[in-house]
């Protein structure tokens, strides 16, 4: 029989209670390895996420930047979220999508923000915060996006808003649509998608099936 | 390739009704449509298949559509110099300046309208009036 | 009694659509009939008297009916060379990639996880066995995981039924097996001895970690369980676990697009894998 080796048992465990003091200190002196390393350790310091929040100002690596999120993401208090929240605002698209992703992977953290986050200044946030209403109880972010639907100026949004309605299937927000519908009236791509909603919200109230 | 095969369009974008309007848009002018979620699902379609151009979104989970781009043509194959029409909410100067960098042929904010959708398809895929 | 023989257009796709963002699952307009009939084998079991109302329960996860609907896919039978498309990829591409790169000497390390009753790992030393020209020019550890202690036992006595070797070619089996019995075979002791199978849970950093790193790992269908936070942990332990430049393989409809941008995608002629990048370049 060829060599097929049994290999030994394995040699130890890693370390994994490490000195917080020291995880803090490689979030952002260590090599790339370390940093990485560091980040994921972090993830069960609670009070490491100030420190978290400076390390992601500086960090280049979007690898780092992953686990550097990934442990804001699994703390998931609401200083986590707040300090994920300025980086939605970054220049760079990768670090807003770094963001956004951190922020759909605390989404009960999140949820208490989502009102706010409908209302932000920024059209992308203000979009985000039409993905992350997804996850809320059907008839509250259902009123949520018929509330949007009523108020957005921006066509974009109002998509995103049209978009998780398609999902939340909530066919009490037609009357909503249909407003929006008649505002946007001049812009083909939002008559289309808030069409196919109604299509379906009508097909399903028409034909029960049962 | 013969001049008047079908031309292949990917459509990238986390939107399902924007992906959809799209898809309408175009195979209704003749293309042939696949869809890709973000710049990830998008590179495993492409190393599998061809494309005469991708439009690609900005905002996506996982990898954004610039990232995706850089990447694209960071990898030296016959596909990289693939046509791309960025697509975003955002037209101020120094994001459409970043998806040039990042390897944009051109770049429209949305919402992008159909038949503005199919002209600049045609025009990118090079076919002919008449 | 229901019937609901198909789904409407708009239905699949949003079925599809809300599968794809909750657990990364694809299914394309080719597995339309495997998904029907698996929606309305829950359908009937959740007594849910029309699609709408199923589409609202799985929405809510009521009573777990995700996971229900997940394991309806993930077909709890397994067999040995099942997906065999990432077995030729492994022998025709990743191992000569592998190789280009490690030193000399260094084994060969690849990783089953989670491995269930162990047809996987075992499914992979034979493959080499009859596949790879080069077995007996390396040293190769095969190691079997899986978070189900009472499954690790059964692969490491290596007991199998018809069905799991029905893929197998005859003189495969009788090379590698013995018959015990009344429709039972016993993966020989050689092989037995030469996998090791541990109990791990992906999303358990230490003990993933304890593993040492691997060439190629293969982690089929357990992500798809996982929530959002739960599968980038797993992404990050699995991501650690791999050298710089090895390979992960997931489940036929699975996507890394749906869980993380750590790993390059790349495809082979019988396989889309993703890898851990070789080295780590300035952001361009």
């Amino acid at each position: 029989m060829p060599l097929i080796r049994k290999p030994p048992a394995s040699s130890g465990t890693a370390t994994l209670a490490p000195d917080p003091a020291a995880v803090l200190d490689a979030l952002t002196r260590g090599n790339h390895d370390e940093r990485w390393a560091a980040a994921r350790a972090a993830a069960d310091l609670p009070s490491a996420v100030p420190a978290l929040g400076s390390a992601l100002a500086h960090e280049n690596s979007p690898i780092v930047r992953e686990a550097l999120f990934s442990a804001l993401a699994r703390i998931a208090t609401p200083q986590s979220v707040e300090t994920v929240l300025p980086f939605l605002r970054s220049d760079d698209a990768l670090i807003r999508t770094e963001a956004s992703d951190a922020l759909l992977a605390m989404k009960d953290a999140a949820r208490a923000y989502v009102p706010a986050l409908l209302k932000d200044q920024d059209s992308n946030i203000r979009i985000l915060a039409c993905v992350l209403v997804r996850d809320m109880p059907s008839q509250a972010a259902a009123s949520l996006c018929c509330d949007l639907l009523d108020s957005e100026p921006e066509a974009n949004v109002c998509a995103a808003a049209v978009e998780a309605l398609a999902e939340i299937g909530e066919s009490s927000a037609l009357p909503a649509l249909m407003r929006c519908a008649d505002r946007f009236r001049a812009t083909p791509f939002l008559e289309f998608s808030i069409r196919i909603v109604i299509d379906r919200f009508r097909s399903q109230l028409s034909s029960p099936r049962a | 390739m013969a001049d008047d095969a079908t031309k292949r369009v990917l459509v990238i974008d986390d939107a399902t009704l924007v992906r959809l309007y799209y898809r309408s848009a175009l195979e209704r002018a003749g293309f042939e449509v696949a869809e890709a979620f973000n710049g990830v699902e998008a590179l495993e379609h492409l190393l599998g298949a061809h494309f005469d151009l991708l439009v690609v979104d900005v905002n996506m989970p996982q990898m954004d559509g610039l990232s995706f781009l850089r990447t694209l043509r960071a990898r030296d194959l016959p596909w990289s110099s693939i046509p791309a029409l960025v697509t975003s909410t955002e037209s101020a100067p120094q994001r459409i300046a970043a998806a040039n960098a990042a390897g944009a042929n051109f770049y429209v904010v949305k919402p992008l309208r159909a038949e503005a959708l199919v002209q600049y398809a045609s025009l990118f895929c090079g076919i002919r009036h008449g | 009694m229901p019937e609901f023989p198909s789904l409407t257009q708009d239905e699949f796709r949003r079925l599809c659509e809300f599968l794809y963002r909750r657990t990364g699952m694809i299914f394309t307009e080719a597995k339309r009939y495997y998904v029907e009939r698996r929606v309305v084998d829950r359908m009937l079991s959740t007594h849910a008297p029309s699609f709408e109302d199923y589409y609202a329960r799985l929405r809510a996860d009521m009573h777990g009916e995700i996971e229900q609907f997940v394991n309806a896919f993930t077909v709890n039978e397994t067999y040995f060379y099942r997906e065999e498309h990432q077995l030729s990829c492994l022998t025709s591409d990743l191992l000569a990639a592998r190789l280009a790169v490690k030193r000399r000497g260094d084994p060969i390390r690849i990783w089953s996880v989670p491995c269930s009753t162990g047809e996987e790992p075992y499914s992979i030393a034979i493959w080499l066995l009859e596949n790879w020209r080069h077995v007996d020019e390396y040293d190769i550890e095969i190691v079997g995981s899986d978070i189900d202690t009472a499954a690790v036992a059964l692969a490491r006595a290596g007991f199998y039924g018809k069905r799991a070797l029905m893929r197998l070619p005859p003189r495969v089996v009788e090379r590698y097996f013995a018959s015990d019995g009344d429709a039972s075979w016993r993966i020989l002791d050689e092989l037995r001895e030469s996998v090791r199978f541990t109990a791990v849970n992906v999303l358990d950093r230490a003990a993933t970690l304890s593993h040492g790193q691997f060439d190629v790992i293969f982690c089929r269908n357990v992500l798809i369980y996982f929530d959002d936070i739960a599968r980038r942990t797993a992404a990050e332990n699995l991501f650690e676990s791999l050298l710089p430049g090895g390979f992960i393989c997931l489940g036929h409809t699975e996507s890394m697009s749906r869980i993380s941008a750590l790993f390059e995608v790349a495809r082979f002629a019988d396989a889309i894998v993703y890898q851990r990048p070789l080295e780590v370049t300035a952001r361009g």
